[in-house]
């Protein structure tokens, strides 16, 4: 049952190890309330994605635990309750832009007369009206990004996790892009961010997590990061704290 | 939330995929056993007068529709699962609030309407041009579900498997099609030299040939107990397979 006293997110004693041995995660315990626009910053190889293979069930996980607003993130429930945008686009590519949505709300419980109405609501708001018969492959890079990230609102997800949404696309689209998870933020959504733009975290989120070789090493608003590393930029905190 | 909804969606996802692939999926595999029933059935049929008592043209019908659908039913899954791997869409099932069963399930629904689809034409047309009768229409129904749900859950974990196109083609071409020419499709094994017809027993494919077999002509090489049973105790360990790899998430999920 769905707990908005509890947080977003739980990790308590996150531990992945993959089959070749590398430790990508290791006793990571992280908190995200319920509400929250959270950044999540680190190198690449820092273990961001892991993190949030783990919470989307994508990877066994060796150790610890992942709660989603309470419940376990392996159960149906939690699953529910999350809108996945991965960094990769990875878009059926035997389904238009339209099945592509319908299918996915599917996937998810949507009955065909919401996940249909659905659709064309995710359709307008991400522009995609000309293109709603055309299958993935056929589609422009800033199009299929579009795409991905109106699959993973598609459903109603409580806790969105955004990973690098914004890599590759156009300064114009990325501002629409951030207008729309704003207004998802203020009407009560939980988003978790990563990103290598700085700027877009710091003008953004609320909390931002710093994490390297799969370790949390710092986590705090932009403000209160620029005052503990003495820094006039996210990007000197960033610096300085990867250096560390 | 029961996933139930998950489950006949990702099922119509499989079939919608097969649609709208369905000269490549559906129509060439009937086109080429129909050529198989002509060129062999029709030519050889001249020479080769009647086996088990039988037309050679419609003695070999049976083989040809199990060999077709064996065919479809393991590539569309292995292709199916590997294309969905390999592109990272298999995430968006994967992420899913489903149970396990249902993503098993799910999938393998599009290999079953594949090779049904298949074996529907084929039979369809075998009766219109060689006059096969379907007399033990409830032990071909058996035998065919059986079949395609055996091939279709290995398509499964073979494309679960998989790291390349290779491995889906090899399996096919290397080891499903070889066992089923010497599975008695155009033969009976009765005609073979010992150790031959002795070493035939040992292939798995002969069972389920004559299995359909006999749903259509009421008699084959085994005995319709025999080959229905060792075809289920074939098809129950691929389906646990096929399950148990998307439970533990093995080679699915790193």
């Amino acid at each position: 049952m769905f707990r908005d006293d509890a947080p977003a997110l739980e990790t308590r004693g996150l531990t992945k190890r993959y089959d070749d041995g590398t430790l990508a995660v290791e006793g990571f315990d992280l908190t995200v309330p319920a509400g929250a626009f959270f950044g999540l910053l680190g190198p690449n190889g820092a273990g961001k994605t892991t993190l949030i293979s783990a919470i989307c069930n994508l990877i066994r996980v060796t150790a610890g635990e992942v709660l989603i607003f309470g419940e376990p993130a392996a159960s149906l429930e939690a699953r529910s309750w999350v809108g996945l945008a991965e960094q990769d686009i990875n878009l059926d590519r035997f389904l238009s832009v339209r099945e592509t949505l319908v299918y996915h709300g599917g996937y998810f419980g949507m009955p065909r007369a919401e996940a249909e109405q659905r659709a064309d609501e995710m359709i307008d708001v991400f522009d995609l009206r000309a293109k709603e018969r055309v299958r993935a492959p056929k589609l422009s890079g800033g199009q299929r990004r579009r795409l991905l990230l109106a699959r993973a609102l598609m459903h109603h997800p409580r806790l969105v996790i955004l990973d690098e949404p914004t890599a590759g696309v156009d300064f114009e689209l990325r501002q629409e892009l951030w207008r729309y998870i704003r207004r998802l933020h203020d009407e009560g959504t939980t988003i978790l961010l990563t990103t290598h733009y700085l700027e877009e975290a710091e003008t953004l989120c609320e909390e931002i997590a710093l994490i390297r070789d799969g370790r949390l090493i710092a986590r705090d608003s932009a403000a209160n990061l620029r005052e503990n590393y003495s820094a006039a930029t996210l990007a000197d905190v960033y610096v300085k704290a990867m250096a560390g | 939330m029961t996933g139930n909804q998950g489950l006949v969606w990702l099922a119509r996802r499989e079939t919608l995929r097969v649609s709208k692939l369905w000269t490549q999926t559906v129509l060439a595999p009937v086109v080429s056993s129909l050529l198989f029933i002509l060129v062999f059935g029709l030519s050889l049929g001249e020479r080769i007068r009647q086996v088990s008592d039988v037309d050679y043209e419609v003695f070999i019908v049976p083989g040809l529709v199990a060999m077709a659908m064996v065919q479809a039913a393991f590539a569309n899954n292995a292709s199916t699962i590997f294309q969905a791997r390999s592109d990272g869409y298999v995430n968006d099932v994967l992420s899913a609030p489903m149970h396990p069963w249902q993503v098993t399930l799910g999938y393998l629904v599009g290999g079953v309407v594949r090779a049904l689809a298949i074996g529907v034409s084929l039979a369809v047309a075998a009766i219109v041009l060689v006059g096969v009768p379907v007399r033990e229409p409830l032990a071909l129904a058996t035998a065919v579900i059986l079949v395609v749900v055996l091939f279709s859950a290995l398509g499964t974990v073979v494309g679960i498997y998989a790291e390349t196109w290779d491995h889906t083609t090899f399996i096919a071409n290397i080891v499903i099609l070889p066992l089923a020419f010497v599975g008695g499709t155009f033969y009976t094994i009765d005609l073979l030299p010992s150790p031959w017809e002795e070493l035939s027993h040992f292939n798995p494919v002969l069972y389920l040939v004559s299995a359909v077999r006999h749903g259509f002509l009421g008699t084959a090489d085994v005995n319709i107990w025999l080959a229905l049973g060792v075809t289920a105790a074939m098809t129950v360990p691929a389906y646990l397979w096929a399950q148990y790899l998307f439970t533990s998430g093995k080679r699915l999920k790193s």
